[in-house]
Parts: C-alpha cells; structure tokens; sequence
C-alpha cells in the first residue's frame, strides 16, 4: 500500500496563496482570510445563484474562465444594469459560500459550505442535495450523514455544512504519486477542489489546470 | 473485482483509445464516466470480465496498433469527432486481455476523469472544450483513477 500523501499547513497555506493568485488573474473572486490572531486562516469565496439556476443566471459563475465583477459591485448594480443577473425575485436568489479551512487532525483541507436566501434564511441539507449533480447522487446518498455533515466553523464559530475529509488521502494520492513519477508540480489544493467541489455545486474553470503546471518549485 | 481494457500499441502499454467516430465534442465529462462504467443493473456483471454489447459501447480497441497518417477517412467526421485515449492512475487495475469490459464500482467508489493529470474537469464540462486547451490533432488524453471517496 503506498505512503499517503498529507500536507503540512505552512505548505496548505502555500497552495491556496497560489490558488488565489491565478483566481485574481481570471477574476474567480477566491480571497484568503486571516484569523484574528493571523496564525491561521483560510480561503472563501462567495456566489450568487438563481435556485433553479442555469450558467446564464449565475452571478460570477465562471465555468468558461470568463472575468467577472467582483461579488459585492455585481450585487450593488440596480438589475436592469448588470449585465449577468436574470431579472428575478429576490426570493429566488441564493447565496453559497465556500471556504477552505486546513484540517490539522486530517492533515488535509477541508470544504466548508453554507448557503442562504438574501434574507438571511439559511438553506437546508435537503435543499443543499438538490443542488449536487446528478452523477453524485448515487453515491452520496449511500451514505449522506457520513459525507456531509453539519459542523460548527473552526475560526468563525457558525454552523456551516462539511464535506468530510476522512477519504480525502485515498482520492489524493494516487494523483500526486503519478504526478511525482512524472517529475510535474501540482497544486494540491487546486486538484482536490476540482474534485470535491462538483459535488457541492462549486465548479472550478478549466484555466486552473493549466496554471499549477507553469509552477517551476518543487513540491515536498 | 474491477477490469479494464488495455490495448497494447507502439507508444504505450497501458492505452486504449476509442475506435472512429470517437466522441462527439459535445459529450459531457459525465457522459464519459459513465461510457466507462458498468450500469448498476448490469445482469452480465460478474467476477469482471464482461461481454460488451454494441449499443452501450463506442468503446474498443483499434483494429491495428500503428495509425498510419496516410488513410482516408471521411474527413467530415474525423473533423467533429476527437478519440479519447485514457490513461490508468494510481492503483486502479489494469487486466491485459482481449475480452473488453468496463470498471465495476462498488456503491462507495467514484470514478475520476482527470486532465493534465491532475485536474477533474466538472461534470458538465464539454469534450470539446477540453480538447481546446488540453488535446491536439483529433485526440484527447485523459487519466481515469477509481476511488473510495465518500463515506
């Protein structure tokens, strides 16, 4: 059985400060958030969707690596001016967080999510499901309590849903060994996302793939 | 209990690669997990070696292992179609053999595509569109890697 591949938090906090570079460069609207303390921290970002979303009604969605607004400019237009949002009630509007947070017991990241209606009501696990994709599905709800879980966030103390990381080195490291046995750096942090984050609802662009191979350091 | 084809030809040992028409760009990378696995109804499903039956499959070995520049084809399909060649990761088994089957997974396992090696495109991302940045000359590699990952 291979070694499984965990990551130190200095080394977390160095792939998700690159992560963050290219998501500045396309606009993806990914930001890093300290702690009070600064010791620690982690990675957020926030997206606006129309429940029964189609790409065209997400706000920001950038599944085609197109630039977008910022999320608190985009929402401060009046909607007949911008240019992204489908005229809706505002009912309809969801907000979705993500965040990144650094698992010290799993040695792994870990996605945190939550989302709500604009007036502040917080959507359900069940409303949550409705938003995994299809070929997910299936295999989730074999066990749903097991995957995703409701948890209190590490640094805000909020309750916020979990993907559990306890199967995270299982999926990883057959990737980042072959990565090795091709002497190619990878992002870890940009690689597990694109897997965990479809899951979830959060679908990275494609220009992410590319940018971790222009990174000349070597990866420990 | 899992197989999967390999096809031994001049550049790899471990590729297969779909026979014309290819897929269409248009697939979804779902679409294409799913071309890969067996349906979980399957009655033929069984210590893994499975017959495959021509309409659940556009996937089989190439009838030569050299592809020779100089053959005609119908240059209208060949321009809308791309081949897909796919590239076991990690652990997942590879079966060298010339009866052709599909993974079998377990209710837990997950099947991940993976481009540049190390990126899974979403679900519905198009064919197409990862053949622009990731393929040339009518062929896209892709890596598979089968894993526990929920639960």
């Amino acid at each position: 059985m291979e070694e499984d591949e965990f990551i130190g938090e200095k080394t977390f906090q160095r792939y998700c400060a690159e992560f963050i570079k290219h998501s500045q460069q396309i606009g993806d609207s990914w930001e890093w958030r300290p702690s009070k303390d600064c010791s620690d921290g982690y990675m957020c970002k926030i997206h606006f969707q129309i429940k029964n979303g189609s790409v065209m009604s997400h706000l920001g969605a950038s599944t085609h690596g197109q630039t977008c607004l910022p999320m608190e400019e985009a929402f401060e237009l009046p909607l007949d001016d911008c240019e992204v949002i489908e005229t809706a009630a505002a009912s309809e509007v969801i907000k979705y967080e993500y965040h990144v947070l650094y698992s010290c017991s799993y040695q792994v990241p870990v996605l945190y999510f939550r989302a709500s209606f604009l007036d502040g009501r917080p959507l359900t696990l069940k409303d949550i499901w409705e938003g995994v994709h299809e070929c997910y599905k299936t295999r989730l709800l074999q066990g749903p309590w097991d995957t995703i879980t409701q948890q209190e966030h590490p640094i805000l103390g909020q309750p916020f849903f979990v993907l559990h990381p306890c199967k995270t080195n299982e999926f990883m490291t057959p990737v980042l060994k072959n990565s090795q046995k091709i002497n190619k750096n990878v992002n870890y942090i940009t690689s597990w996302l694109s897997i965990v984050g479809p899951v979830v609802g959060l679908n990275l662009p494609l220009s992410y793939a590319k940018a971790t191979s222009q990174d000349e350091r070597n990866v420990n | 209990n899992t197989a999967i084809p390999i096809c031994r030809n001049i550049a790899c040992d471990c590729f297969w690669t779909t026979k014309d028409p290819g897929v269409s760009p248009s697939k979804m990378v779902e679409g294409l997990q799913s071309m890969l696995q067996l349906p979980p109804s399957s009655a033929t499903g069984g210590e893994g070696l499975t017959e495959v039956s021509p309409e659940t499959t556009t996937l089989e070995p190439p009838s030569s292992a050299a592809v020779s520049p100089g053959t005609e084809e119908p240059a209208g399909d060949t321009k809308k179609k791309i081949d897909i060649l796919l590239k076991a990761v990690g652990d997942t088994p590879i079966m060298k053999t010339k009866k052709w089957a599909f993974l079998k997974l377990v209710a837990s396992e997950q099947l991940f595509i993976y481009v540049n090696q190390s990126f899974a495109p979403s679900p519905d991302q198009e064919v197409g569109t990862l053949y622009e940045c990731f393929g040339s000359d009518g062929k896209l590699v892709l890596h598979y890697c089968k894993s526990q990952a929920w639960g």
